[in-house]
């Protein structure tokens, strides 16, 4: 089987700004794979590079076998790479479940090729019970009608992932899910990932190594663009290159 | 235990499920029909009647805009483009080809429509600044070629007089029947729009409107649906144009004037935009500022802009969105004083 994600000196220039420099990366499928990285050490930039938001300056991106270098982000949603962002992306102008209907839609009305049938009432059975089944998946089926703007922070990350999720995603790329969330939101986000990875291959930014340690099963560290060290989790935070650019000089543990 | 949850949660479901059914409700779009029906009416009792009906054309372009400005956030300062070439292509039609309204109508909305996929293609390439502005531009060429360009089929700054054929025994020029017909094209419209806001596709636009970048992460190629609802909002603007046509008999190039484009503005601005009531709630008032001010007051267009202040400084949401908001708290109040 081909990898999920397999870079070949892939490079981002921002003007003489190098934020990704020469990745060369194969991340297998059937792994959570989690990438670590100070601030500004590119990690986002990485994600952007595999989502499709811009194309790379040089270098190659293949998504399980097919190049998808200079493709748009809608054909890589298609090839089924879902992903959600830093800060919470969210509708905020929508109900919950508006938030929902457009990705499940793109699924339920997959094989038909004229946009007619976008004109029927959202609120139709059949879509909104696939809306209900995926947020029952990430634990927000009570609040279908609330507004998305009274959600609490953790809430919105919640939907965000319900609806990465609604898209039928062979590959789940999160950016710093943890960011901005209570230590109970945590562990409830924690507990969702670790049954989705048991059929869904996931890739994870994160900047605190500590949350995701015992999720990772290949850890990627990342330092002003490129790609320093890989491997075992627990063998990677140990290493003193790791250590140095984490927390300088000196033998400090997290 | 875990029985009692399952059954509380899926009774929990039907009620949401229930809730949102209800705002489907062909009864509740029946009423609003019939309330937007009383109140043109009971206007038409009090003021003279080719004014309602010249009201309610201007409302169907309001409710045109509305879809690009209200829901997909697009804001154009060049819309008079599809109102003008809706008139001038069903004048045009009438006078050389056929005198039949019906004809006339599909013409010009036919025409505004094809000009709108046409320029559409162009223009929804940009945003913000950048479309408000090239739509201008367009307009502006759209008014020169009517003025100028063209004046060999336009009769230029001298405007041109239509006579559509009666159709049987109906006669458009009866004021009482063009109300009717007029009315019941702002039915139609507000139906279609009711609907289409309420579809899949509407939750898109509105989605275009807060985040485009992340409707693409969905997976949509947004520029398609963008030109689908410009052209829609185009072809209706074109429809409010030829009912222009038909209830002035007499066209000219200020309805192609892109001057004029700040009338829906304005007129959302007050009502409230991204909210069909909105638009219809604010295309009412607005005409009868402009019309019945100005009968008592010479400089009305200063009660106006007065008005325009007051309502972007205090009432940013329009008339429709801030009595929502003091419904909504006085509800609140309620609910809260209940609990205690």
């Amino acid at each position: 089987m081909a990898a999920l994600f397999k870079t070949q000196g892939m490079t981002k220039k921002f003007g003489q700004f190098t934020a990704v420099n020469k990745v060369d990366i194969v991340m297998e499928a059937d792994r959570v794979n989690g990438v670590i990285g100070p601030n500004g050490s590119g990690k986002t930039t990485l994600f952007n590079l595999l989502t499709g938001f811009f194309p790379p300056t040089y270098g190659s991106i293949d998504f399980m076998g097919q190049n998808i270098t200079n493709t748009s982000p809608q054909h890589r949603v298609s090839l089924g790479i879902s992903r959600t962002f830093q800060l919470v992306s969210v509708f905020s102008t929508l109900s919950v479940w508006e938030n929902m209907v457009l990705s499940t839609a793109k699924v339920h009305h997959q094989d038909q090729k004229v946009p007619w049938f976008y004109f029927k009432y959202a609120g139709d059975s059949q879509i909104r019970q696939q809306c209900m089944e995926s947020l029952e998946k990430v634990g927000l089926s009570d609040k279908v009608n609330e507004k998305t703007a009274e959600l609490s922070y953790g809430d919105k990350r919640l939907l965000e992932i319900g609806i990465a999720l609604s898209m039928n995603p062979k590959a789940l790329l999160l950016d710093e899910p943890f960011a901005g969330l209570s230590d109970i939101e945590i562990e409830f986000v924690l507990q969702l990932l670790h049954e989705l990875k048991q059929h869904l291959p996931i890739v994870i930014i994160e900047h605190k190594i500590s949350k995701i340690i015992e999720l990772v099963e290949h850890l990627y560290v990342m330092k002003e663009g490129s790609m320093i060290m890989e491997g075992d989790p627990r063998k990677v935070i140990d290493d003193p290159v790791v250590l140095e650019c984490y927390w300088g000089k000196g033998d400090v543990r997290c | 235990m875990v029985n009692e949850n399952e059954v509380l949660i899926t009774s929990k479901e039907n009620a949401t499920f229930a809730r949102l059914s209800l705002d489907k409700g062909y009864a509740r779009t029946l009423v609003e029909l019939a309330v937007i029906s009383i109140i043109m009416i009971i206007a038409a009792r009090f003021f003279r009647m080719y004014r309602i009906t010249d009201f309610m054309v201007f409302i169907i372009f309001v409710l045109s805009f509305d879809l690009l400005y209200g829901y997909m956030g697009h804001l154009s300062f060049g819309h008079m483009l599809y109102f003008g070439s809706g008139t001038y292509a069903s004048a045009i039609f009438m006078n050389r080809v056929s005198g039949n309204p019906i004809l006339g109508i599909l013409a010009g909305i036919l025409f505004a429509a094809l000009l709108a996929i046409f320029l559409g293609a162009l223009v929804m390439k940009t945003h913000g600044a950048a479309f408000a502005l090239i739509n201008m531009g367009f307009n502006q060429i759209g008014f020169f070629m009517v003025v100028s360009g063209l004046s060999a089929i336009t009769r230029g700054d001298d405007g041109m007089a239509v006579f559509p054929d009666p159709l049987g025994s109906i006669h458009l020029g009866n004021e009482r029947i063009l109300f009717y017909v007029v009315l019941g094209s702002l039915l139609a419209v507000f139906y279609f729009l009711k609907r289409l806001t309420q579809s899949s596709f509407g939750i898109m636009i509105r989605s275009i409107h807060e985040n485009e970048n992340r409707v693409k992460f969905l997976g949509y190629n947004t520029y398609r649906y963008k030109i689908i609802t410009f052209v829609i909002s185009g072809a209706i603007a074109g429809f409010a144009g030829t009912l222009t046509t038909i209830n002035y008999g007499f066209i000219s190039p200020g309805f192609i004037n892109p001057f004029y484009n700040v009338n829906p503005i304005f007129a959302i601005l007050i009502g409230g935009a991204g909210n069909l009531y909105g638009a219809i709630i604010g295309g009412l008032v607005f005409k009868f500022l402009s019309e019945y001010i100005a009968i008592y007051v010479s400089t009305w267009e200063l009660v106006l802009g007065i008005a325009l202040l007051i309502m972007t400084f205090r009432f940013r949401t329009g008339i429709v969105g801030s009595v929502k908001t003091l419904f909504g708290k006085l509800l609140k109040e309620r609910m809260g004083g209940g609990t205690k």
